[in-house]
């Protein structure tokens, strides 16, 4: 209860004499493992200084004061924290930052172990520094510093079934390849080879010459239409019937054949006894 | 007069959003808050037509469950100051609610309770008690505990929503992808337990004691919502300050009005299934140029694959076709996915999905599988089993121009049979005409 007390007071007075603070002399090195420096410079609030690109095993420090900006006295605020963002990820990762009662702070980077709030990066990320001032009797203070470019990180392993939450990859059946035909000219050439019998037998015939007198007589005919239908019934079998229906039909031809063929086989009988 | 009582009971009727799964809620309120100061929340959902019980959680009636049957359809537990629950609430009963298909809000306490417990089997870390948000950004009179957040917008949160006043504790989140972010803690925030500048040392004091580094940054959540995999939903909220009358009535820093009522509007419509919620209507598959559906396919048929997805629409209380997800897939499974594609809305049909493929050339027992999660939308899963076969004896190709030698000579049996006996039945010579002569 006291303390909420205080803790509103202090607001009220915050509000009414919220002093502003600034940075003092910010500047960061980076250097290599073997201690030479590779970049020192001031950061400025005007012109950000130009991108840091950290190698795998060098250090990057970062010194700065934090002073009030009317009277120059240090400060130690409540949060003085250093904060990497990737905006490409959304990832952020805030580190605290110790603040002597001076104001004076340090902090070192050693990418060879690098701290647990460094976000992970991809190859292309880069990291935008800033430093976040908080206090319970100043205002805030927020300071972008530099845009930081690490080594890649090892990518965060995700949950097993995070791969469910996303659109899944699109997964095609490889077919068996279509039954490859032979060229239709060899077929329709040995088709007609097939059909080479009928030259012997039409040849032969044209020597005999033989003669059908009576093709059209009619106790002749109905056989010979009986064989005929028969032949269309097997024709259309291939074409489009079932064993089922061929039985059927070849059962009620049967029965006709007999029939006709009686007749048709004792009018042949009496023709080539010659008693007709 | 008549238009005015028209137009009363046309703006109560819009103003019924029951849930899809029941209206009936139990709100369980700690004994030290004051009902009347969370009138706006507590009044808005029975506006919308839930009927609300409230119970403190001490006493033992009215019960959450009678007999292994959920008594409510939505538990709200905004109890942060209580130590000893009643009996009948322990974290399993609550567990077996959430099976059974009751929503739950609940709200965590800065001291470890029973809540603060059950959270942990959720994938969300707690910080250590007693540290609750602070954020010194921006500058305001309010202390530092009570901080305005501009929410990141989301599917639940629309992109306009004012900036809502929180003040809580965070929660990180673990790798869990049943969680659903729904807001987030501002990137200069921080879980800490001190009151003054001096307090400083116990924020690097936390980061080695703690070992889960350090509470802070835009990767913490202050309302996180939680999809069962059975459909009930659970959403975990920092504290209870942000449903009260207080903060949906202050004015933020910048004079504008906060958006506090809304934004715990839209917590409790995802939480009561009101908001993002889907389903299946019907499925059906077919043969392509076929409308009814077969029993077995053949392989290498076109398949024809249809599903209605309808989405619950709170504003009408009904289930309305829904052509807006643009990325459901369908998969064709034995055992393991052997077609997975994308299953498009149809144009000129709302709420109707399509897809034709061919089926594989493998037969065996295949499935229909659509499973669609997405994070804050309920889940779609369905599973229709077919078997596919191969071609019958007279389903190969026929005709084929490599059979020609083999017709042409079966033909010309046929024919030659039928000349030799026609020749045979009328040939001879003609004798009949020499007898008359």
């Amino acid at each position: 209860m006291k303390s909420s007390i205080l803790v509103v007071l202090l607001g009220f007075v915050a509000s009414t004499y919220a002093a502003a603070l600034t940075l003092q002399s910010p500047k960061f090195t980076v250097s290599s493992p073997n201690g030479e420096q590779k970049r020192s410079e001031p950061i400025s609030f005007t012109k950000k200084p130009s991108p840091v690109q950290l190698g795998p095993q060098d250090v990057l420090r970062i010194s700065f004061q934090i002073t009030e900006k009317e009277n120059g006295a240090g400060v130690q605020p409540h949060q003085a924290f250093l904060r990497f963002y990737d905006d490409i990820s959304g990832e952020d990762g805030v580190q605290p930052i110790r603040v002597a009662t001076s104001g004076k702070a340090k902090f070192e980077l050693n990418m060879a172990r690098p701290p647990r709030s460094l976000p992970p990066t991809s190859p292309d990320s880069t990291l935008k520094v800033s430093l976040i001032v908080g206090s319970f009797v100043h205002t805030p203070l927020t300071v972008d510093l530099f845009d930081l470019i690490v080594p890649a990180s090892q990518p965060v392993a995700p949950h097993p079934e995070e791969v469910r939450y996303h659109p899944q990859p699109a997964i095609e059946h490889t077919f068996r390849p279509e039954q490859k035909t032979p060229p239709a000219f060899i077929s329709a050439v040995f088709s007609v080879l097939v059909l080479a019998p009928w030259v012997v037998l039409v040849g032969l015939w044209s020597q005999l010459s033989p003669k059908v007198p009576h093709l059209f007589s009619p106790k002749i005919v109905p056989f010979t239409a009986t064989l005929g239908a028969f032949e269309v019934l097997l024709f259309l079998y291939w074409l489009d019937l079932k064993l089922g229906q061929v039985l059927l039909y070849g059962a009620g031809l049967g029965i006709v054949a007999v029939l006709t063929g009686k007749t048709a086989l004792v009018q042949v009988g009496k023709l080539r006894k010659g008693s007709i | 007069m008549f238009s005015l009582y028209l137009i009363l009971a046309a703006f109560i009727g819009l103003l019924q959003a029951k849930s899809s799964t029941g209206g009936s809620v139990l709100v369980i309120l700690d004994n030290k808050l004051n009902r009347s100061e969370y009138s706006l929340f507590f009044g808005g959902l029975e506006d919308q037509g839930y009927s609300l019980t409230f119970r403190a959680p001490g006493d033992s009636t009215p019960a959450i469950k009678e007999y292994d049957a959920p008594n409510f359809n939505h538990i709200i537990v905004f109890a942060p100051h209580t130590k000893n629950f009643s009996s009948d609430i322990t974290p399993q009963s609550l567990v077996s609610l959430l099976e059974k298909g009751t929503n739950l809000l609940l709200a965590l306490s800065q001291k470890q309770n029973l809540v603060n417990s059950l959270a942990s089997e959720f994938s969300l870390i707690l910080p250590p008690p007693q540290t609750p948000l602070v954020s010194h950004f921006p500058e305001r009179e309010e202390p530092a505990t009570v901080i305005p957040i501009i929410p990141q917008p989301n599917i639940l949160v629309g992109s306009d929503l004012p900036p809502v006043w929180f003040s809580g504790i965070p929660v990180a989140l673990g790798n869990n992808p049943l969680l659903f972010p729904i807001l987030r803690a501002p990137a200069e925030s921080l879980a800490s337990d001190a009151t003054a500048d001096s307090g400083a040392d116990s924020v690097l004091e936390a980061v080695d004691r703690s070992g889960e580094g350090l509470w802070a940054g835009s990767s913490l959540s202050l309302v996180t919502g939680f999809q069962t995999r059975n459909g009930a939903r659970a959403t975990w909220v920092g504290g209870v300050e942000p449903f009260s009358d207080d903060f949906a009535k202050k004015n933020m820093p910048s004079g504008k009005k906060p958006g506090n009522a809304r934004f715990c509007n839209d917590v409790a419509a995802w939480t009561f299934q009101e908001k993002l919620v889907l389903r299946i209507d019907a499925v059906s598959h077919h043969k392509l140029g076929g409308s009814e559906t077969p029993e077995i396919y053949t392989t290498n048929d076109q398949i024809v694959y249809t599903a209605h997805i309808s989405k619950y629409e709170p504003a009408t209380s009904s289930w309305v076709p829904y052509s807006g997800i643009s990325d459901l897939q369908l998969e064709f499974t034995m055992l393991d996915p052997h077609i997975r594609i994308s299953l498009p809305p149809v144009a000129d049909t709302p709420g109707k999905y399509s897809v034709t493929f061919r089926a594989p050339d493998r037969h065996g027992v295949f499935k229909f599988v659509i499973d669609h999660r997405r994070k804050g939308w309920s889940t779609l899963q369905s599973s229709t089993t077919i078997p596919v076969v191969p071609p019958r004896h007279d389903g190969y190709p026929r005709f084929l121009s490599a059979a020609w030698p083999y017709y042409t000579g079966a033909i010309s049996t046929s024919v030659g049979f039928l000349l030799f006996s026609l020749l045979w039945l009328a040939g001879g010579e003609e004798k009949a005409k020499t007898k008359k002569e």
